[in-house]
């Protein structure tokens, strides 16, 4: 049994038949794991007893002919980027800050994914707190993308991409502040959801962006990644911020695209270092739309340059803030030997942060400085007015908008070093965090030129997600449910 | 590129973050923010005149607030778990006013 | 240094205050459901929210905000429906997100004001108010019969989060300075926290200490806090600033923190104000810094503090929803609101014909406040003033000491018929004090121990007559000394009547009929 590569309902189907025990699907996870993480490193931490415990459980109650009374998520492997709390396990944020922090409590979103069923297998390397978009800046060395392990996985849910991508997780929980779950989708070629801000709780997922922030699944079909919508949505009494959701993400899914009308904006698709191949995929699956029905109608983002510099205004202030607790008293990294505290504070944040979190701790602190918020903050939340109202006025004419993730396909390690460059590749993915909208990646095929995966960016109107998963099932039938990469799809662990 | 911040800004903000950036790492921390910065001047082009700001994404999230009622709460040890120093269950560090730093 | 007055005549103080309220009258934090405890074992009242973990998220406590909005109702200030919060930065080890979650520009409570009664005694530590006549007004004063109203206008009252505790090691008197190392304790870390900021309205160290007992009573009154100078539920910080008297542009203010009663308030902004002087006249210059009130040295010093930062980089919470209270939620807190002691100054003036000055003594404290109306259930409105005497001479001294007025040998009953035998001049003033001080002893009714103790007062016009007939008789050189001018040996007869009646003669009676059998 290859668990790596089945999807939910394959499994729901098997352990109901008693196929195979919940067991089997937790102990071949974890070899495969072991058989091919040490090439991926996807994993910072992998949790044998927390999934055997619960895979017990799971078992028991099967046993016990409670079966039906399982969640959505019944012995489905799943496994968490590791900036999200569970309790027992280090979450490091993949930075030596933390490296030695073991978590006292558990996230909202990984409870309920555990308490739907799911299988923990572990935590998920990642850029440094989230700071980043090819997951090179993790202290703990860097994730390979399954499909070419000489190129990056995207960021900063590199780790949440790639497992789903070599088969080791069937579902994978990422964080996205301005395209962290869309674009290692799209560089892994694996379906990646973040929802509308606000549909899943942030409670134990350690803020980067707190107005930006938002936690979705990986997995390799549309219906898998709603399933885990299912499971973790809805409104959590700890996060202030956190909606009412109590829709079923899958219906409606198979509804088809015909009537629908779908937008391309052309700022988008003119845009300077949009390279062919993703623009001719884009374009391709415009096409596919066309064919099943909808309607491509082109609509406009008058304020989408401004909202791209907003997002590197409040995404730095909301985390310079966020990483001001961080200070060596109370937990994480603290430099010894020091006589005074500020001596401790100084070493501590300055050995246990790397240079992409330093910087953004300063530009922020500088962003926030008096003097400075009138011409930089304050804008940037007033433009948040017009970007969200641009988007408004769109989806008055439109259901749903298709755009690239990102201007390439997965390039290679070490190949961008500068920030403000590092910058320029997230332009399509940050507008729709400023706005709070829905976004997703769905594997629209390989690029031409690179023949690395090409994702296809849904955005949606804000609370209505099932438009963009019903656009993406569609452009699924069209172009085949996301396989496991090559290189792994055949790799059978313990063999 | 624009002089947005100074060395001596950099030297400035560093500290107010306690972030102890050695003397060497200052002109590249100097240079990465002011290429950062010019990437933001677009905010500062536009007319913004009349325009609210949203601060918070969800249009209409309002008055969202707890009943004063007790939860759980963390064991002694379960708070201290993570403590780099401790001391008779309270959290060690070292002289605040402090003097005799090398 | 000068004396107050002195300084008063060249110099004009110009005093605001910080004030801030632990709402210790709630079950849990601002933020979590960490419960409010005082004195418990260190870290044992904490969550991933009050201790700052990564990824912890806060919630408004919706009592902590009807608490505020109480307080801002019964200081007469406007309620804002629309405010959020801020993260206001700065790095302290007792801050476990080293950001205070608080308010920005606009506060839950804006542009209130209290109006202060200030005493006649203390008069002369505000300039310029002795020489008015009742009624007229200057400034923000109005002259009274038995003192002056001042109004204290409020800037804001806002809502924030306390921070840890910390105690220094190795310094001396467990003092920051010199300490070697520090023990944090975050159990009251997010204790809900009122701050209320004063225009800078105060003249005088008596009007600050006034306006801390004011905003005190009413916080007890609306019962959201303790108010616990000892305890730290209550901090004032006051900001000091001379000018020339006569001037109008604001000198450089000094903060005054680390006042721990009501008293060092007072006597430490008295000497601030007493320093400053000093500083300006010999041509120094007063600096901005943070003084803390030594009370056993009775000076202020400078202290170093790192606590504080230039820029707090202030920005509103994301993680917090904003605030749009509705005219229902405000009207269903004010409808919570319980007689204020302004109104039952006034009530107490109206119902039972008591000075402004008895009744506001009474009211000052509620446990006198309550005595008083429990005695009237049954007193005859007349025995009111004398029952006030009793209470503001005798009893609050007592109730100073450690008596217990709600549990003391000393009921309501009892006090009445105290007052009633004085009254009806059973018993002399005299004689009241030692029954007093019998009925808490013995715990026994007043008219149990005048009959006891033999204590009748001797009002027999007859009686009396007849002791000072003989009395006169019996010092003859005396009498004729006084009738040539000696007019204070009229004590000297009233002393030796008292003898003679064993201390039971009524005194006033004696001296009545002693002046009309001299002078006559």
């Amino acid at each position: 049994m290859e668990f790596g590569t089945m999807d939910i309902a394959a499994i729901r189907s098997g352990l109901a038949a008693k196929e195979f025990s919940a067991r089997e699907v937790a102990e071949q996870s974890l070899a495969r794991i072991d058989a091919v993480d040490g090439t991926v490193n996807a994993f910072l931490e992998v949790t044998p007893e927390a999934a055997l415990a619960k895979a017990d459980e799971v078992d028991a109650a099967i046993a016990a002919g409670a079966f039906d009374e399982l969640g959505p998520l019944a012995g489905v492997p799943v496994a968490f980027k590791d900036n999200m709390n569970l309790a027992g396990t280090h979450t490091t944020c993949a930075s030596h800050m933390l490296e030695n922090y073991v978590s006292p409590y558990t996230a909202t979103c990984v409870q309920r994914a555990i308490d739907a069923g799911a299988l923990p297998l572990g935590k998920l390397n990642m850029d440094e707190f989230a700071f980043g978009s090819t997951t090179e800046s993790s202290a703990f060395g860097t994730t390979k993308n399954p499909w070419d392990t000489s190129r990056v996985p995207g960021g900063s849910s590199g780790g949440s991409a790639a497992a789903v991508a070599a088969g080791m997780a069937t579902v994978t929980l990422g964080s996205d502040t301005g395209g962290s779950i869309r674009q290692p989708g799209s560089f892994c070629g694996v379906v990646a959801v973040k929802p509308t801000y606000g549909v899943v709780s942030r409670y134990g997922v350690v803020a980067f962006g707190s107005s930006l922030d938002q936690v979705g699944p990986f997995a390799r079909s549309v219906r898998d990644a709603a399933l885990a919508l299912n499971a973790i949505s809805g409104r959590d009494e700890r996060d202030c911020t956190s909606q009412d959701v109590t829709i079923d993400f899958t219906r409606g899914l198979d509804a088809g695209v015909a009537g629908m009308k779908i937008g391309i904006v052309p700022e988008f698709m003119d845009a300077a270092g949009l390279t062919s191949e993703v623009k001719y995929a884009i374009e391709g699956a415009a096409e596919k739309l066309r064919e099943m029905g909808a309607e491509i109608v082109e609509v406009e983002l008058p304020h989408v340059r401004a909202a791209i510099s907003a997002y590197y205004v409040i995404a730095p202030c909301e985390a310079f803030s966020n990483l001001s607790r961080f200070d060596s008293v109370r937990y994480g990294f603290c430099d010894p030997s020091h006589k005074s505290l500020a001596g401790q504070y100084e070493a501590s944040r300055a050995k246990g942060f790397g240079p992409e979190a330093r910087r953004r701790i300063m530009l922020g602190s500088y962003l926030l400085s008096a003097g400075v918020y009138d011409k930089y903050y304050y804008p940037a939340q007033q433009v948040r007015t017009l970007i969200t109202q641009d988007y408004e006025r769109a989806y008055e004419t439109v259901d749903c908008i298709l755009a690239p993730v990102a201007p390439q396909t997965a390039f290679a390690f070490g190949q961008i070093s500068d920030p403000a460059t590092m910058y320029a590749t997230d332009l399509y993915t940050i507008s729709i965090n400023i706005a709070g909208n829905g976004g997703m990646s769905v594997p629209v095929g390989l690029g031409e030129d690179s023949q690395m995966p090409v994702g296809a960016q849904l955005i949606a109107p804000a609370f209505h997600d099932m438009n963009m998963l019903r656009v993406a099932a569609a452009l699924e039938e069209a172009y085949g449910t996301a396989r496991v990469a090559p290189d792994f799809a055949d790799v059978k662990a313990g063999a | 590129m624009t002089e947005h911040v100074t060395e001596k800004d950099v030297r400035d903000i560093a500290e107010y973050c306690r972030i102890g950036l050695a003397d060497s790492e200052i002109p590249q921390m100097t240079a990465d923010l002011n290429a950062i910065i010019d990437e933001l001047a677009p905010i500062t082009e536009y007319d913004l005149t009349g325009v609210e700001p949203t601060f918070h994404p969800i249009g209409d999230l309002s008055n969202v607030m707890r009943e004063d009622v007790e939860g759980q709460s963390f064991t002694q040890e379960e708070a201290l778990s993570n403590a780099p120093a401790q001391q008779d269950g309270s959290f060690l560090i070292p002289s605040i006013l402090g003097g005799g730093e090398a | 240094m000068k004396k107050i007055e002195e300084v008063l005549k060249d110099w004009e103080p110009v005093i605001g205050l910080e004030v801030h309220c632990e709402l210790t009258k709630l079950e849990t934090k601002m933020f979590c459901g960490c419960k409010l405890e005082f004195g418990a074992a260190p870290n044992t009242h904490t969550c991933p929210v009050c201790l700052g973990l990564p990824g912890a998220l806060p919630v408004p406590n919706k009592a902590a905000i009807e608490s505020i909005v109480l307080a801002g109702l019964a200081t007469n200030c406007d309620i804002e429906k629309h405010t959020m919060f801020y993260r206001k930065g700065y790095m302290y080890p007792d801050m476990a997100k080293n950001f205070q979650t608080t308010q920005g520009p606009k506060a839950f409570c804006m542009r209130g004001h209290l109006d202060l009664d200030v005493d006649e005694k203390n008069i002369n530590e505000r300039y310029g108010v002795a020489e008015l006549a009742p009624g007229e007004t200057f400034e923000n004063v109005t002259r009274t019969e038995d003192g002056y109203t001042a109004k204290v206008g409020i800037t804001r009252i806002h809502m924030e989060e306390d921070a840890g505790k910390m105690i220094h090691v190795g310094g001396a008197e467990g003092r920051i300075e010199g300490a070697t190392h520090s023990l944090v304790d975050y159990n009251r870390a997010g204790t809900p926290l009122i701050e209320l900021v004063t225009e800078p309205d105060l003249r005088s160290p008596e009007e600050a200490r006034l306006f801390m007992e004011k905003l005190r009573q009413i916080f007890l009154a609306l019962n959201i806090s303790d108010c616990s100078m000892e305890e730290g539920s209550i901090r004032a910080d006051g900001n000091i600033s001379l000018r020339r008297r006569g001037t109008d542009q604001l000198g450089t203010k000094t903060e005054l923190k680390n006042i721990n009663s009501f008293k060092s308030l007072h006597d430490g902004l008295l000497y601030e104000i007493c320093r400053q002087a000093e500083v300006l006249e010999e041509g120094g210059v007063i600096y901005q810094e943070t003084r803390h009130w030594d009370a056993s040295k009775k000076r202020t010093i400078v202290m170093r503090t790192k606590e504080t930062a230039d820029d707090y980089r202030m920005f509103p919470d994301p993680d917090l929803a904003p605030y749009d209270l509705s005219d229902e939620f405000i009207e269903r807190v004010r409808a919570k609101l319980p007689e204020l002691p302004d109104q039952k100054v006034k009530r107490f003036q109206e119902t039972w014909s008591l000075s402004a000055y008895d009744a506001r003594h009474l009211v000052e404290h509620r446990v006198t406040a309550n005595f008083f109306e429990a005695c009237m259930e049954t007193a005859d409105a007349k025995l009111a003033k004398p029952l006030a005497n009793l209470i503001i001479n005798d009893l609050a001294a007592m109730a100073n000491d450690g008596l217990d007025l709600s549990a003391s040998p000393l009921s309501p009953a009892r006090a009445v018929e105290l007052v009633g035998l004085l009254a009806s001049d059973a018993i002399s003033s005299k004689q009241g004090k030692q029954v007093l001080a019998a009925v808490l002893d013995e715990d026994k009714d007043p008219a149990q121990i005048v009959e006891e103790k033999g204590m009748k007062q001797v009002s027999d016009t007859g009686a009396l007559e007849a002791v000072i007939d003989k009395v006169l008789a019996d010092n003859p050189d005396k009498v004729a000394a006084y009738k040539g001018g000696k007019t204070g040996l009229l004590g000297f007869f009233v002393g030796q009547c008292m003898k003679a009646t064993r201390g039971q003669g009524n005194p006033k009676l004696i001296n009545q009929m002693l002046a009309q059998k001299l002078n006559g």
